[in-house]
């Protein structure tokens, strides 16, 4: 009794702490996530005959972006950075590491009182590591609407736009249901989740994580690994997460989240080059983050 | 707004009837005859209430809401906004028929009581602080925190407010007491309201409504009125304009996106009470 005593009063002497540390370093509202997951051992697979088995991945998100009130809206305006690394065996056909570092320019509007809109892009660079950037310059983008049906019920359309991938526009549509009083279907891409709110600082969840992200390899992966014609190639990795986690609002400013689960799907495609690697055995994962809004 | 736990949006209407008529039926209107305003039990209150004003609350409809209002009371939620001193006269316990047990029945027709019949004599500074948990939240200062951050609003309002009983001491002006019953959020919650007119040049008027109570969802709520006689296709009608600004301890969390989505919901629940009114009053434009 006395431990627990202690400990929450720890928690919230960190939580005021750490609520007005976040407002006097940083002079507008904003929004930020640092993350780490961690994937076992997978396989994938190109053909009968070509595989990779046993790679780990690890996979690194930081992401800060300021959301100064404007008259028209939210404006978005800040910087992520994403890389993920494999542990390939050998001379694997595949990069080690694909990065992304980019701005995040946006706006979120209200286009009447029932319907927000977001418009978004991400121009960064999209390659393999700080090794060459010289032209891995892309410029993804998402147009999406939410129409606010009711205060538990919003339905969201959008498009995200990126040229270099395979298919460049795809739609998607989902919906946010607040079915009870702790409970929220959350059906959105790229994150759709079930939700259950324990108490206002606990959320429980269960949901997937869907990731496509196009990178270009260096000028000379394709001789390194005896296939020129995947030099300076577009590689477009794939991967879907399916877990459950836990959300702990430690502060106003600061949320925790745990999350474990398995891999299901893989890919990675050199779909310009007609060269891809499917996936061909999942594996487990655990992912820890801090986020949160100021 | 700079203070993140408020919130506030205008709206602009033309009704039929000339203003004194208006004010009259908002005087007159019954909210809780639709469903979708999630407003349960709806009662005036004399100038000086008594426990017997709050009978209705034996008979709250049984639902979650309710429900969950009934639970958090007796487990004495740090949720409840009440003052420590209302925190210590909780009876835990059962007992009674229907959605609301006794005790429970009892514990918050003592605290609207009291509540009540302090504004009458006090306006919003007698008022107790919600600080049964956490820091002390006064009613008072909610309310001219709203209004600092409106200095517009406030300016034309500052001689009517000035004579009521809203963020201040009790004023000049009767108001029209009441308390209501309502779901916020899945969450029942009871507050206490006062309502307050008065006549201008021209046969123009300013109304305001304010919350200055509740037990749970928001810590005040106020709504401001203007309104002009105009001749609308040769008839008499009136051109109001409406202030609604609202403080919870929820909006503080919100952030970007979410903010904005919450001034869309609260711009949709403005409209749609609005929508009701006209449709109840006939004849809106």
């Amino acid at each position: 009794m006395w431990a627990a005593s202690l400990f929450l009063g720890a928690t919230a002497t960190f939580a005021e702490e750490s609520d007005s540390w976040f407002k006097s370093i940083l002079p507008l509202p904003g929004e930020y996530v640092a993350e780490e997951t961690y994937v076992g051992d997978g396989d994938v697979r190109r053909g009968p005959h070509k595989s990779v088995r046993d790679f780990d991945e690890n996979d690194s998100i930081l992401q800060l972006v300021f959301t100064p009130r404007i008259k028209l809206g939210v404006l978005r305006l800040g910087a992520a950075w994403e890389r993920f690394s494999f542990g390939f065996p050998g001379n694997a056909p595949l990069p080690d590491n694909l990065q992304s570092v980019n701005l995040v320019i946006g706006l979120d509007t209200q286009l009447s009182d029932s319907i927000l809109i977001r418009v978004e892009a991400q121009p960064g660079v999209y390659n393999t590591g700080f090794d060459d950037l010289s032209d891995d310059f892309n410029l993804p983008f998402v147009i999406g609407g939410t129409y606010i049906y009711s205060p538990d019920l919003q339905i969201v359309l959008g498009v995200g736009v990126d040229v270099e991938r395979k298919y460049p526009v795809i739609p998607a549509a989902g919906i946010r249901w607040r079915m009870g009083r702790q409970w929220v279907l959350d059906a959105v891409l790229p994150t759709p989740r079930l939700e259950f709110e324990m108490n206002p600082n606990v959320t429980l969840y269960a949901g997937a994580n869907v990731k496509q992200t196009n990178f270009r390899v260096d000028d000379n992966f394709g001789d390194a690994h005896g296939i020129p014609r995947l030099n300076h190639a577009i590689l477009s990795y794939s991967e879907v997460r399916t877990g459950a986690g836990l959300d702990w609002k430690i502060s106003n400013v600061v949320t925790a989240t745990g999350e474990v689960g398995y891999q299901p799907y893989r890919d990675f495609d050199f779909y310009r080059a007609n060269i891809r690697y499917h996936h061909d055995g999942g594996a487990p994962y655990g992912m820890i983050s801090l986020h949160g809004a100021f | 707004m700079s203070n993140p736990r408020f919130l506030a949006v205008q709206s602009c209407y033309v009704v039929a009837d000339a203003p004194a008529r208006q004010i009259e039926a908002l005087r007159r209107w019954d909210p809780t005859k639709h469903r979708e305003l999630k407003i349960f039990l709806h009662s005036d209150l004399p100038a000086n209430p008594t426990a017997a004003n709050f009978e209705k609350l034996k008979n709250a409809p049984d639902n979650g809401p309710v429900r969950a209002f009934v639970a958090a009371t007796q487990k004495l939620s740090s949720d409840l906004q009440i003052s420590r001193d209302e925190a210590k006269k909780i009876s835990a316990g059962g007992g009674g028929g229907g959605a609301m047990p006794a005790p429970v029945a009892a514990f918050w027709t003592d605290v609207l009581t009291t509540r009540a019949k302090s504004f009458a004599s006090s306006g919003t500074s007698g008022q107790a602080p919600y600080d049964h948990t956490g820091k002390a939240i006064r009613a008072s200062e909610e309310l001219n925190g709203l209004l600092r951050e409106q200095e517009k609003i406030r300016r034309q309002f500052s001689g009517f407010l000035g004579a009521t009983g809203i963020g201040r001491g009790a004023g000049s002006l009767a108001p029209e007491l009441y308390w209501e019953l309502l779901d916020v959020d899945d969450q029942g919650v009871v507050t206490l309201g006062a309502s307050y007119s008065r006549s201008g040049t021209n046969g123009s008027y300013q109304a305001a409504d304010a919350l200055y109570y509740a037990s749970g969802g928001y810590y005040v709520a106020l709504t401001l009125y203007q309104m002009w006689p105009v001749t609308v296709d040769g008839k008499a009608s009136t051109l109001v304009w409406r202030g609604d600004m609202i403080s919870a301890a929820s909006l503080g969390s919100l952030h970007g996106v979410e903010r904005l989505g919450s001034e869309s919901v609260m711009m949709k629940n403005i409209s749609k009470a609005v929508t009701l009114f006209r449709r109840d009053t006939s004849g809106g434009r």
